[in-house]
């Protein structure tokens, strides 16, 4: 997943994340957990996350 | 009357409850896939974490918000804090907040009486920030640190950046409603009981649902296009902010998007906690203006053990953003904690941070710019349109007393 500097961090994605996979620290990354399957996508209220490809 | 609300958070929630409790049809549009914007609960590792407020209601059961819920029935149990809160000295003592007058020398006492029931009187009317204001009648560096330490905790500003008006309107409200509480069961409690309140008089909320556009024909908004579907509307609330409202629609009324581009959000960082003991011992306020940058800390498993994991405490703490390196402001904030609590152990559950699209306050407190747009039947909610002197969730609430005045609903 890619995420755009429009992110502030919120972790409304991480909590959300099946896998453990987001490290929220001013704003999220996404660790070698993330499987790519999209869910926290919905979650972002800035819309900050996309699909890497 | 048909009422469409965009945005499911407290203020729309709040307006849809009072709205069909009057007997209009609503239906609210929520672009996430839950409700209650930042006052809603985050489950995480087992602990009922927050999407933003610290599960903290400014003015406990007899405030605006309190009489807001009980005025459209909704059932939400608001535990008063005793203590309210508590101010950290320097030398680590710790005293009631009604007592920091004590601090002050017997001269200052004095003089803290007079000014203030003069200025709660005859409020300034220059744009003076309270933290000059401060200063014009007292030099004293406990009152700066603990009027930093206040204003970022409650408004998540500094006290140089709120206008010395509001800080004394907030004055006048601590006197009149005093404070604070916790609802039972964390913030979603709150908007859970008004999504029930909703859809129990046949409103409609639906998740999943951007509103991409309000149609205005003759200065009246008359529609708003949801996921691609057009929807009549003879009254349109957004609890989306001034501005994001307003990119929904074309307005020529260049004065008005000059106001809404120029007001700044707050910002601010919440640190959350698991202890296994109780770090604070209550659900007050514990006010820290002698930390470099947490301005409080409340442990709210005090009021509500179930927002955490049996025999776990969950503690929050909130700063203000100082400078723009959000790291170094997160890294001071975790120093904070490790000088405050020294020798405890704790876990650093998760670190939030509020800014820019999603901030503490779209509408720094003093900021606001009321609830009307140009366009006669499309009005603003929530923390971006909060009534005066109103504290975080309290000013939304005044915020949406004054919408459903001015709409004639009581």
């Amino acid at each position: 997943m890619k995420v755009s500097v429009e992110c502030v961090g919120c972790g409304q994605c991480a909590a959300y994340c099946s896998f453990d996979a987001i490290i929220i620290f001013g704003r999220a990354s996404m660790n070698e957990n993330c499987i790519e399957c999209g869910e926290c996508v919905k979650y972002c209220p800035l819309s900050a996350i996309t699909e890497s490809i | 009357m048909k009422a469409v609300i965009i945005g499911a958070g407290l203020g729309g929630l709040l307006a849809g409850a009072k709205l069909t409790k009057a007997g209009y049809d609503v239906e609210i549009f929520e672009r996430l896939p839950f409700i209650g914007g930042r006052f809603t609960n985050l489950p995480y590792k087992g602990f009922k974490l927050s999407t933003g407020a610290l599960h903290m209601i400014p003015h406990g059961s007899r405030g605006p918000l309190a009489q807001m819920l009980k005025e459209v029935g909704a059932n939400v149990t608001i535990i008063d804090s005793n203590p309210i809160a508590v101010i950290r000295k320097e030398n680590n003592e710790i005293i009631a907040f009604h007592d920091f007058r004590n601090e002050l020398s017997l001269t200052k006492q004095v003089k803290l009486g007079t000014v203030l029931s003069y200025s709660r009187k005859f409020k300034p009317r220059s744009e003076i920030s309270f933290r000059d204001w401060v200063l014009k009648y007292f030099d004293d560096e406990f009152l700066f640190k603990l009027a930093d330490s206040f204003c970022g905790w409650a408004l998540s500003l500094k006290a140089k950046d709120v206008p010395a008006r509001e800080m004394l309107e907030i004055i006048d409200n601590m006197y009149l409603y005093k404070g604070s509480g916790i609802p039972l069961g964390g913030c979603s409690a709150v908007t859970d009981a008004l999504s029930g309140i909703i859809r129990s008089n046949d409103g409609r909320i639906h998740t999943q649902s951007n509103v991409e556009r309000i149609i205005i024909d003759n200065d009246m908004a008359k529609r708003v296009i949801v996921n691609k579907k057009t929807i009549d509307a003879d009254i349109v609330i957004s609890d989306i902010g001034h501005f994001e409202t307003s990119r929904l629609y074309e307005s020529e009324d260049l004065e008005y998007s000059d106001k809404i581009s120029n007001v700044k959000p707050s910002k601010g960082i919440k640190i959350c906690l698991s202890s296994d003991e109780q770090l604070i011992g209550h659900s007050g306020v514990f006010f820290t203006p002698y930390a470099q940058r947490i301005n409080g800390i409340n442990e709210v498993t005090n009021a509500d053990p179930s927002l955490a994991p049996p025999g776990k405490h969950l503690v929050m703490s909130h700063q203000t953003l100082i400078s723009d390196d959000l790291e170094a402001e997160i890294n001071l904030g975790l120093l904070d904690l490790q000088q405050l609590f020294p020798g405890k152990e704790y876990d650093v559950l998760l670190i939030q941070s509020y800014s820019n699209g999603w901030p503490v306050n779209r509408a720094s407190s003093g900021n606001d710019n009321g609830n009307r747009t140009p366009v006669e039947n499309l009005y603003i909610v929530g923390d971006g349109a909060k009534g005066k002197g109103g504290i975080e969730v309290e000013g939304v609430a005044l915020g949406v007393r004054n919408v459903m005045a001015e709409i004639g609903v009581s």
